[in-house]
């Protein structure tokens, strides 16, 4: 729907501003289209959610590209190749796309797939698809990688570390350039504007802070690689004698690893050795693009797709759910960026990299041009639980009422402390009169509600772990990332290049965004999958 | 010949002539969910009490009426106005659409003309109602706003009266619109300039004072409210041609 008016939304300002908006003009200092004709980029992590819709993009937006080569890993019995076809090219943001570009037999002409495993020296790729591709690949994009925040460590060291090690062996062996694509949460916990300059080599969080007996710590990748091996062979080789399954042994190892160097999470700790690993090497051309939380697309390849858990998508399913209180900063932003801006990104920076005028990192991040503070996130959340609560029409009226028209509230952690504890207080109450009743009256009478009980809890402690995972990205801390590396390479394009490929965060109307785009496309891409996954 | 090749639209007003909604109801509905039930039940009553003004007001003049209906939005924050949209269609525009209002618009695209909802709502209330019924392109009103916060005034211009005439002359003039084989629907005699600027304009539901016009012209009467009503020839003409 086209609305057809002189009045442009300024989203930083909240008014209206008239006339057509500024022309956007580039140097031309870098031409994307120049760079990419007749280059070959070598795609790792294309089949996942920002790969696929970097792929999409380069695919309709530079036809000039002449080759395209993405490895795939194989899973059961099912090829890489197959993988790609079958699932990658069918996905809801490459079909379009590939249908304009004029079919699969056009895609074939310029993709080649190659099988490959992260986690296997040089990226597990054969020794005759290494002969073939030597000497043609000029840049190699990294999108691949474990995102879950806190798997067991040895789930997140092998991809994020080792895996980036491979790579960068790979990339050398095939005397090309690197794109890396990590977090902007390598930060670690900070407050403030985060620099894009800061050294990476050596680089924890707290290494401004004194350590336990009062020295400096210093970090580094071997040692720190070193303890991860020791900790995995101590935690599996104790199996028999400790009862705490290992999984959760590794789990926890990590996160407090992580913890102890000042990183949020296993992955943001993981992600941080990937990089420093790369800056170490000597010789290597490369730029790491450090995305925030990505999320739903903004217009390409249409608005609200979405994939996965690994965007804000809990906490926008739990709030259609009806949770009414959230732990936020009221002065702080939610660091989130549109994945097709993500995708515009590493294209630009692809460019950059290409004609040899990039910066080292780059954030790709909305708050420091747009913020969207925290507080209007949680009115949002209130008001789309209000009309699924207002028009569902199974459940509890009462229950369906209460979380139409009770306001969602930002509240401290403290007091979220306090609600859990009186919700499990009462649920507690309420278990003890069912088993009570269950004695007196039978089970066959009480067991359903014993049942329902079981499930009700199963649910809250789900959203409490989700809710936490979230709380340093929402509470403990405030970023603001700054993007100035980004918005200079962007205006170094020319003006043809920026018909094609846009960075203008500024521009993003995030009521109309969180509203009618992405909460509907994570109502439509994201609940499925997600209640399907509930009732397995 | 090149007057054959140039394109036709169908411009449509919405309240009263796609559905029974208008302004004040729409308004009430904010009124009604505010923030916390006391001040739902504050603003409900200003509502309430000012019908009467705006009831004369409509009688006197389209414009003053939709200038003091917009003043009611005055401190309403706009992620809340947008935030609502759905559940404000859902709740009260849906409810409210005339029976044939669908038909008419599916006709009248399938005969080859754009379909432009051309309205005094606001943009926020207009977004679902345009998926609803398919428009691609609509030309609505504006609140102005500061800081994010509605200031209670409109955007210029205003679209009512004769400035619906102009947006639909300036609209066909960038888009190559033929006006003369254009259509128009409304229930308004408020909307008579815009009528008057197509070569089929419609009067849909009409208003006594408009059905009075339209029967001085000569201009078809069609009712969405009935189910049996039929449309005018022109429609029909070309739908068999």
């Amino acid at each position: 729907m086209e609305s057809r008016t002189t009045w442009r939304w300024n989203p930083v300002e909240g008014e209206y501003e008239s006339g057509d908006p500024p022309a956007m003009q580039g140097t031309g200092e870098i031409s994307a289209i120049e760079a990419l004709s007749n280059k070959t980029i070598f795609l790792l992590g294309g089949t996942g959610f920002v790969g696929k819709v970097f792929l999409a993009l380069i695919l309709d937006r530079f036809p000039e590209l002449k080759h395209l080569v993405i490895q795939a890993r194989r899973k059961k019995n099912v090829s890489g190749e197959q993988r790609f076809y079958s699932e990658v090219l069918t996905s809801p943001p490459l079909q379009p796309i590939i249908h304009r570009a004029g079919g699969e037999r056009v895609i074939r002409q310029k993709v080649q797939v190659v099988e490959g495993d992260l986690d296997q020296p040089l990226c597990g790729i054969s020794p005759e698809d290494l002969e073939r591709l030597k000497g043609k690949v000029d840049i190699v994009v990294n999108l691949a990688g474990v995102v879950d925040f806190d798997p067991p460590v040895n789930e997140s060291v092998e991809p994020n570390v080792y895996g980036t090690q491979h790579i960068i062996e790979l990339v050398q062996l095939l005397n090309a350039k690197l794109v890396h694509v990590s977090t902007a949460y390598v930060a670690g916990k900070k407050n403030g504007r985060i620099s894009e300059d800061t050294a990476i080599p050596g680089y924890f969080p707290r290494r401004d802070e004194p350590g336990n007996n009062g020295m400096r710590e210093e970090f580094s990748v071997a040692e720190e690689l070193k303890w991860y091996e020791q900790f995995v062979e101590e935690t599996r080789s104790t199996r028999a004698t400790n009862p705490r399954p290992v999984r959760e042994r590794l789990r926890a190892g990590g996160m407090n690893r992580a913890e102890h160097w000042g990183w949020t999470n296993t992955y943001t700790y993981t992600k941080s050795m990937g990089e420093q690993l790369i800056a170490a090497t000597p010789g290597l051309a490369y730029a790491i693009v450090r995305p925030a939380i990505v999320e739903s697309s903004l217009r390409f390849p249409f608005p609200g797709w979405n994939e996965g858990f690994t965007t804000s998508a809990p906490l926008v399913l739990m709030g259609g759910e009806g949770v009414k209180g959230w732990p936020v900063r009221k002065d702080g932003p939610l660091e989130i960026i549109p994945v097709d801006l993500v995708a515009a990104g590493i294209l630009i920076v692809t460019a950059a990299v290409l004609c040899g005028k990039n910066k080292r990192v780059y954030h790709l991040a909305s708050a420091d041009e747009n913020p969207i503070m925290l507080p209007r996130l949680v009115a949002f959340l209130g008001m789309n639980s209000r009309y699924k609560h207002k028009h569902k029409t199974s459940g509890s009226k009462l229950a369906n009422a209460w979380k139409a028209y009770v306001e969602t509230q930002v509240i401290t952690v403290e007091s979220l402390q306090a609600r859990r504890a009186r919700l499990h207080r009462g649920l507690d109450v309420i278990h003890a009169t069912l088993t009570l009743g269950k004695t007196i009256l039978g089970a066959r009478k009480i067991d359903p509600y014993l049942k329902s009980l079981r499930d009700t809890r199963r649910q809250i402690r789900q959203q409490e772990i989700t809710l936490d995972k979230f709380l340093p990205f929402m509470f403990h801390n405030s970023f603001i990332f700054e993007t100035r590396n980004i918005q200079e390479t962007a205006r170094m394009l020319t003006n043809e290049d920026l018909k094609r490929i846009r960075w203008d965060p500024q521009t993003i109307d995030w009521a109309d965004y969180w509203v009618n785009i992405h909460t509907k496309g994570i109502e439509k891409w994201i609940r499925p999958v997600f209640t399907a996954s509930r009732h397995k | 010949m090149a007057d054959a090749l140039m394109a036709k639209a169908a411009f449509y007003d919405l309240d009263g002539t796609l559905l029974s909604c208008n302004l004040v109801t729409m308004h009430a509905y904010y009124a009604r969910n505010d923030r916390s039930l006391l001040k739902s039940i504050y603003q409900f009553t200003k509502v309430l009490l000012s019908v009467p003004l705006l009831f004369g007001l409509d009688l006197y003049s389209r414009s003053l009426f939709n200038i003091f209906s917009f003043r009611a939005y005055r401190g309403m924050h706009r992620d809340r106005l947008i935030g609502l949209s759905d559940d404000l269609f859902e709740v009260t525009l849906k409810p409210s659409i005339f029976p044939k209002a669908q038909v008419l618009i599916d006709t009248t695209r399938d005969l080859g003309y754009r379909n432009v909802l051309v309205t005094g709502t606001l943009d926020f209330q207009i977004r679902p109602v345009a998926l609803h019924f398919g428009f691609e392109e609509v030309i609505c009103n504006r609140l102005e706003f500061k800081d994010h916060v509605a200031t209670g005034r409109v955007l210029p211009p205003l679209l009512a009266e004769k400035e619906k005439a102009h947006s639909i002359r300036a609209y066909a003039g960038q888009e190559g619109i033929d006006l003369a084989q254009s259509c128009a629907f409304s229930d308004s005699s408020s909307d008579v300039p815009m009528l008057s600027a197509v070569g089929h304009p419609v009067a849909t539901n009409p208003t006594r004072r408009l059905r009075r016009i339209a029967l001085e012209r000569n201009w078809p009467i069609l009712e969405l409210r009935e189910n049996s009503s039929t449309f005018p020839p022109f429609l029909k003409t070309v739908k068999a041609l």
